[in-house]
């Protein structure tokens, strides 16, 4: 392990300028990548590196520079699309959900659409119902698109440097409230395949699944249950599609209990995916039916109080652990 | 009317029985004291007595299956019926009241060494969704699965979880208990290893050799040693007080009696003076023949010796306790001539009901197999189990003085609710003056 601690946003910077040294045809566009810095600062310092043609700075227009790098991608080149937020993805909903999965399939595989569209996903901390989306809920719905969401900084490099060599569309979620974690993440070329979950914290007693920051609630609710004599064993999905079914089957059929804990709506969401697959695949090794924390199901609250009972938060994940385990 | 025929219940102890044959068939006529089948029951093989004339309408249990007690295993058609009208679904059948009085059967002290070379575990029930009376159970599918592992009968258990659901804890403990108990065969998974932290989670197995056991089908008897003994041994708290009687004497009077005696047909064993000598005791120590009731004692006003007898190996082992009645009133031939019968016809064909009950002290012994010294599980609903070894020849200190002398080593193990340790010594030093001085058991 390297013994370099870097920023959640620095590994992400690494994970692009690694690449567009390896590959001319990788470029970045986005509002404010450029001349700013990008407005979270992801990607500080790469227009002096790279210069104004690959790293571009866009009108507020998402529907039009993802469909423009749609295009790009369709004709060769690798694009990635920052959204300042997934929730100004919404109005690029037709290029990025209608197009990019489906162009592979459509042309009869005469186009891919090798593309990676990234920015911050979910709550940010109060800013409001409309510019927190969780986005995995609806777009891990469409076929034909892969969906990465690193929750350490180690991750954000690794995952995110697969994602822009993948020949697939990818779509990238970071969180805002994870942007300035520190962690070590290794120097020089780094990926993490998709697909593999990791087991952040094994245990014995019950498994806990999550995906992107909620991770970070499990860990602390982890810890929390330790107190109580409950191991619990967090799995880090680290990639929605594909889905790492095998680490958590593997992990429930020994503690046969299991725990999901998704950060969008509960309604047809990975969340709801997961218990449905773990169902399937280890019925007769359950000793309960799977539960699930989502966020609650409103639109998310601005005040702070609320906003932290309408997350996935520990303690709602301790709550449904006891309730898996018929503890009290 | 048709007549349904019941397992009957044959023995006091008995739950379930196994047809082993029947001497019927479909069509048959039966008349009332006609016998329509051999019953296996814990016990013993009986024969079945049925009460009715009539024509075998259905037989509905095949031979070697085990049922329990009160079970529909055939139908009679009554005279004027068609047999071939008589509903296959017998209506649900009672399960025969008890007879006999209510008293324990008993089985017997089950020494270690008796324990078969497999041991197999208990045939349990498989795991059912349904209690007898048709109500669902509710298990958790992991529950179900380990439960079907551990031969876990679902029914006897009272499920922890929402609404009565049986779940894993609640078979992990039935499964604990009864592996301390020593009941379960079976093995219990080994649990995995952790994982490294920070490694991916791939399923560790590790190899260990298969123990490549072979599978022995438990007799009723086997199942029944099994139930009560660990009954026994986990209900009542048991202890010992061993003390060792100086033989000499007695084996002196027994070779002058057998050699008057030879002519009459006459062998008395040591066993036969200890069964005398342990009943005449209870005079003075009548808690001795005495049973826990729970929240009082019975002294009983009989004095049964029990004897163990132990049955052939050849014939699938197992033991039974051969009951001599009022032995305190018997003399040393008859109770010798009862004891040969008793045991004799036990390994030939089987005990009598009444000749395996009733039993108020149980004596085993051992040392015909030149066991010098071993300890034995309280038969219930006794209150002791004397447990004797061989006569040994040793070096013996006598009137201060080291001498050659014969020993035998004493046993007692006795239930804590009923005799404290000063009254065990006590009634063992009654025994020890009988035994040493012989003569008094004459009279």
């Amino acid at each position: 392990m390297s013994d370099r601690v870097i920023e959640f946003r620095e590994a992400l910077r690494e994970a692009m300028s690694q690449e567009m040294r390896r590959d001319e045809k990788v470029f970045l566009l986005g509002e404010e990548v450029a001349q700013y810095d990008g407005a979270y600062k992801v990607s500080r310092g790469m227009l002096e590196e790279f210069g104004p043609r690959r790293i571009i700075d866009t009108p507020i227009s998402e529907s039009g520079f993802a469909g423009m790098a749609i295009g790009a991608a369709m004709m060769g080149l690798r694009p990635i699309v920052e959204f300042m937020s997934w929730s100004f993805s919404l109005v690029a909903a037709d290029p990025i959900l209608n197009n990019a999965p489906k162009m592979l399939y459509m042309s009869g595989g005469q186009f891919g659409c090798p593309i990676v569209f990234r920015g911050n996903d979910g709550a940010g901390g109060q800013l409001g119902s409309t510019h927190s989306w969780c986005v995995e809920g609806m777009f891990s719905n469409v076929p034909g698109l892969k969906m990465a969401i690193p929750a350490f900084p180690d991750d954000a490099k690794g995952l995110l440097a697969s994602a822009i060599r993948d020949d697939d569309p990818v779509f990238f979620l970071e969180s805002e409230r994870l942007l300035a974690m520190k962690g070590h993440v290794p120097e020089g070329d780094h990926y993490v395949p998709f697909g593999k979950a990791l087991v952040r914290k094994p245990g014995t007693d019950v498994t806990i699944i999550s995906f992107g920051r909620p991770v970070h609630f499990c860990l602390e609710a982890a810890e929390e249950l330790e107190k109580e004599g409950i191991s619990c064993e967090v799995i880090d999905g680290r990639t929605i599609r594909p889905l790492d079914l095998d680490t958590i089957v593997a992990s429930v059929k020994k503690t046969n209990s299991c725990v999901v804990v998704d950060q969008s709506w509960s309604f047809g969401s990975p969340g709801s995916e997961v218990a449905a697959q773990v169902h399937a695949a280890c019925f007769d090794d359950l000793d309960n039916h799977v539960m699930r924390v989502h966020s609650a199901d409103v639109p998310t609250p601005y005040a702070s109080n609320l906003e932290q009972e309408y997350l996935p938060n520990a303690r709602r994940i301790a709550e449904a652990v006891r309730s898996a385990l018929y503890v009290a | 009317m048709s007549i349904t025929l019941t397992m009957p219940r044959l023995s006091d102890t008995m739950e379930q029985g196994t047809i082993i044959k029947w001497n019927i068939k479909e069509g048959d006529e039966v008349a009332s004291g006609a016998v329509v089948a051999d019953v296996e029951t814990d016990k013993a093989t009986m024969e079945m007595q049925v009460y009715d004339d009539g024509v075998v309408a259905r037989i509905l249990v095949d031979e070697g299956t085990q049922v329990p007690v009160g079970t529909a295993i055939a139908l009679i058609a009554e005279e004027g019926e068609d047999p071939s009208s008589v509903d296959d679904a017998p209506a649900a059948a009672e399960p025969a009241p008890t007879e006999a009085p209510a008293a324990e059967a008993p089985v017997s002290a089950e020494p270690v060494t008796a324990a078969p070379e497999t041991p197999a575990a208990p045939a349990a029930p498989p795991a059912s969704t349904a209690t007898g009376d048709g109500r669902r159970i509710k298990v958790s599918p992991v529950a179900r699965r380990l439960a079907e592992e551990h031969r876990v009968d679902l029914a006897a258990i009272a499920g922890s979880g929402p609404g009565g659901r049986i779940i894993k804890r609640d078979i992990l403990e039935h499964v604990e208990r009864a592996a301390s108990a020593g009941a379960v065969g079976g093995t219990v998974p080994v649990p995995l290893p952790s994982v490294e932290p920070g490694a991916i989670a791939v399923p560790v197995i590790r190899e260990v050799p298969a123990l490549e056991s072979t599978e022995v089908e438990v007799s009723g008897m086997r199942q029944t040693i099994a139930r009560r003994l660990v009954e026994s041994k986990q209900t009542i708290p048991h202890y010992q007080v061993k003390m060792c009687f100086a033989m000499d004497a007695i084996l002196d009077l027994r070779a002058s009696m057998n050699e008057k005696l030879a002519a009459e047909g006459v062998k008395l064993s040591v066993n036969d003076f200890i069964v005398r000598a342990s009943a005449l005791a209870m005079a003075e120590h009548p808690m001795f023949n005495a049973s826990w009731a729970g929240d009082r004692i019975l002294v009983h006003n009989r004095v049964n010796i029990g004897v163990a007898v132990s049955l052939s190996e050849e014939r699938g082992g197992g033991l039974v306790v051969a009951t001599i009645r009022d032995a305190n009133l018997k003399s040393l031939r008859m109770i010798s001539a009862e004891t040969k019968s008793l045991a004799g016809k036990a390994r030939d064909r089987g005990l009598a009901t009444e000749e395996m009950s009733d039993a108020t002290f149980t004596i085993s012994n051992l040392g015909m197999f030149g066991v010098d010294d071993f300890t034995a599980i309280i038969n219930p609903p006794n209150s002791a189990i004397l447990a004797c070894g061989a006569a040994i020849e040793k070096p013996v200190v006598r009137d201060h003085q080291l001498a050659v002398g014969w020993e035998m080593a004493a046993n007692l193990s006795l239930d804590h609710r009923v005799i404290d340790g000063a009254m065990a010594a006590r009634y063992l030093a009654t025994l020890k003056s009988m035994i040493e001085e012989p003569m008094r058991l004459l009279a």
